[in-house]
């Protein structure tokens, strides 16, 4: 990767990108209410099943499949995954969540990286109803077109959301910033798995219940932090 | 928004799952629905071993033709690929169970399939509930449920798995399990459900929720009805899966086709079946403010 690539995709990556991700805990406001996440080793087990079973064959597919889109400036199959992923996401908050975060990558993205055809084309299908942005395939597209690869755009995403638990974590639990960066950590391997091993041949699939529900089941929490 | 699908059905792609020589049974299964005068009535049907067609029988007075699903096998051995073909006529209304549980029996390499594919007409209504997948040790299932909606039409899916034959101590041992639930709109809203589970691999495994032993969908769709409806059906539903907390893990949300999404896990064949009844009853009480219906299932 050229290092012009590098630093224009990791501004995508950066906490200090306004992807407006901190509002949003993706149901882990819920599992800390409903006991499910009481400490730093449940906080590790919960977030590495959902980097599993629910994350890898289904937004790290997706995010390699926007990225090839978006290395060979060809949105058609970008739009494909996008709405696949929409009908996949079953919980409103976590759909709308990720379709609002992706919005603001497209928004900054066409701001900024000029000439790339493929990302104004897709934001462009987004305003008009076309797509449904979803985070995945944004981040996927506009790192394809930095000229990041699957892989790394895969880590990178999976990364970026494992930052996004702990620091939800840290706002809802007693988990300090060392013990968060000892479970970011334990995370790393399981990430680099994922973003290598997950092939965009097989059709996308998820498989996180527990996360799932506790997702749904946010809305109805009496008090939230949390958007999600 | 037009949503188009991108993939069907998944393959298997692990080396132990290789399908060797066709072998099994390739059971199919056709149903026609027509709605005639008050009532909704089978008005083709075709089916081979093993499937078995009853004459449908009329639980209340809506007219619905309630169907059971008769496989007396008892379930899918390797190789066996089942399908089910359900056409409803515009406004014909089919209630669907089975008598028992569906069981996947171990297999050495062929993997066991049901597809099912439903169309439902203008204004028609499908209540899909049959039993629970009972996965064994060294099964291999891959099931599709696929629903295409006329304008208008209600598809109302419960789909539910066991981690196997619990009382002998199997648990989350079967070798793989695909599941593709699809239903979608006269426009196109889909709503998508799709796993592939495969334990021995990393990715594949059942995680956290191997600490339950049912996990359980059910989708309400229809593209006719008012938000407001979804939103009080929503609110009806989450009030029951709270009331049940000590006994279930449940959420209910709202997915990208008009209706309701809801997941369930329970520990127990009863706490599953008693919570479908109560959503089920839910669901009819706020759609068309109908009682439950009383099962027969002999």
């Amino acid at each position: 990767m050229k290092t012009r690539g590098l630093l224009e995709g990791l501004r995508f990556t950066d906490t200090f990108f306004p992807s407006g991700g901190y509002a949003f805990s993706s149901g882990l406001e819920a599992a800390v209410q409903g006991g499910a996440v009481k400490d730093s080793d449940q906080l590790a087990r919960y977030v590495e099943d959902l980097l599993r079973g629910g994350m890898s064959r289904r937004e790290a597919l997706a995010v390699k499949l926007a990225n090839r889109a978006g290395a060979a400036g060809i949105l058609d199959p970008a739009i494909d995954v996008d709405r696949e992923l929409d009908a996949t996401k079953l919980g409103r908050e976590s759909r709308l969540a990720s379709r609002q975060m992706g919005r603001q990558v497209m928004k900054v993205a066409t701001d900024q990286l000029r000439g790339k055809t493929v990302l104004t084309e897709y934001r462009d299908a987004v305003e008009a109803g076309k797509a449904p942005g979803h985070l995945a395939v944004s981040f996927g597209l506009t790192l394809g077109a930095c000229e990041w690869n699957g892989e790394e755009t895969a880590a990178a995403f999976l990364y970026q959301t494992a930052v996004g638990f702990v620091s939800a974590a840290m706002r809802l639990s007693p988990i300090g910033q060392r013990e968060g960066q000892r479970v970011l950590g334990e995370w790393l391997p399981l990430i680099d798995r994922i973003s290598r091993e997950v092939g965009t041949e097989t059709p996308m699939s998820s498989w996180s219940p527990i996360q799932d529900i506790y997702a749904m089941r946010h809305g109805r929490l009496e008090w939230r932090l949390f958007r999600s | 928004m037009t949503i188009s699908p991108v993939r069907v059905s998944p393959k298997i792609k692990s080396s132990r799952d290789i399908l060797t020589e066709p072998v099994g049974r390739v059971g199919k299964l056709r149903l026609e629905y027509a709605k005639r005068d008050s009532r909704t009535i089978i008005a083709r049907s075709h089916c081979t071993t093993p499937w078995h067609l009853l004459p449908p029988i009329y639980l209340d007075d809506t007219g619905a033709a309630y169907t059971l699903l008769v496989n007396p096998s008892g379930g899918l051995v390797g190789g066996d690929r089942l399908s089910i073909d359900m056409k409803l006529g515009a406004d014909a209304h089919v209630l669907i169970s089975a008598p028992s549980a569906n069981r996947v029996y171990r297999s050495q390499g062929a993997v066991s399939i049901q597809d099912i594919k439903i169309t439902i007409g203008a204004g028609a209504v499908l209540e899909w509930l049959p039993e629970h997948t009972i996965p064994f040790a060294g099964s291999r299932f891959r099931q599709t449920i696929h629903a295409a909606l006329g304008q208008g039409a209600t598809c109302i899916l419960w789909d539910a798995v066991a981690s196997g034959r619990i009382a002998r101590g199997e648990r989350w041992a079967f070798a793989s399990l695909e599941n593709e639930i699809r239903i979608t709109t006269a426009a196109g809203q889909s709503l998508v459900e799709r796993y592939a589970l495969d334990p021995a691999t990393d990715l594949g495994s059942v995680g956290l929720a191997a600490q339950w032993d049912y996990v359980a969908s059910l989708y309400v769709v229809n593209d006719a009805v008012a938000p407001e409806v979804w939103s009080r059906l929503e609110e009806r539903i989450g009030l029951l899966l709270d009331e049940r907390a000590e006994r279930l893990l449940g959420g209910v949300s709202q997915p990208a086709a008009p209706g309701v999404a809801v997941k369930i896990l329970a520990r127990t064949a009863p706490d599953l079946t008693e919570a479908m009844d109560v959503l089920w009853a839910a669901v009819r009480a706020e759609l068309w403010n109908l009682p439950p219906v009383a099962w027969r299932k002999y």
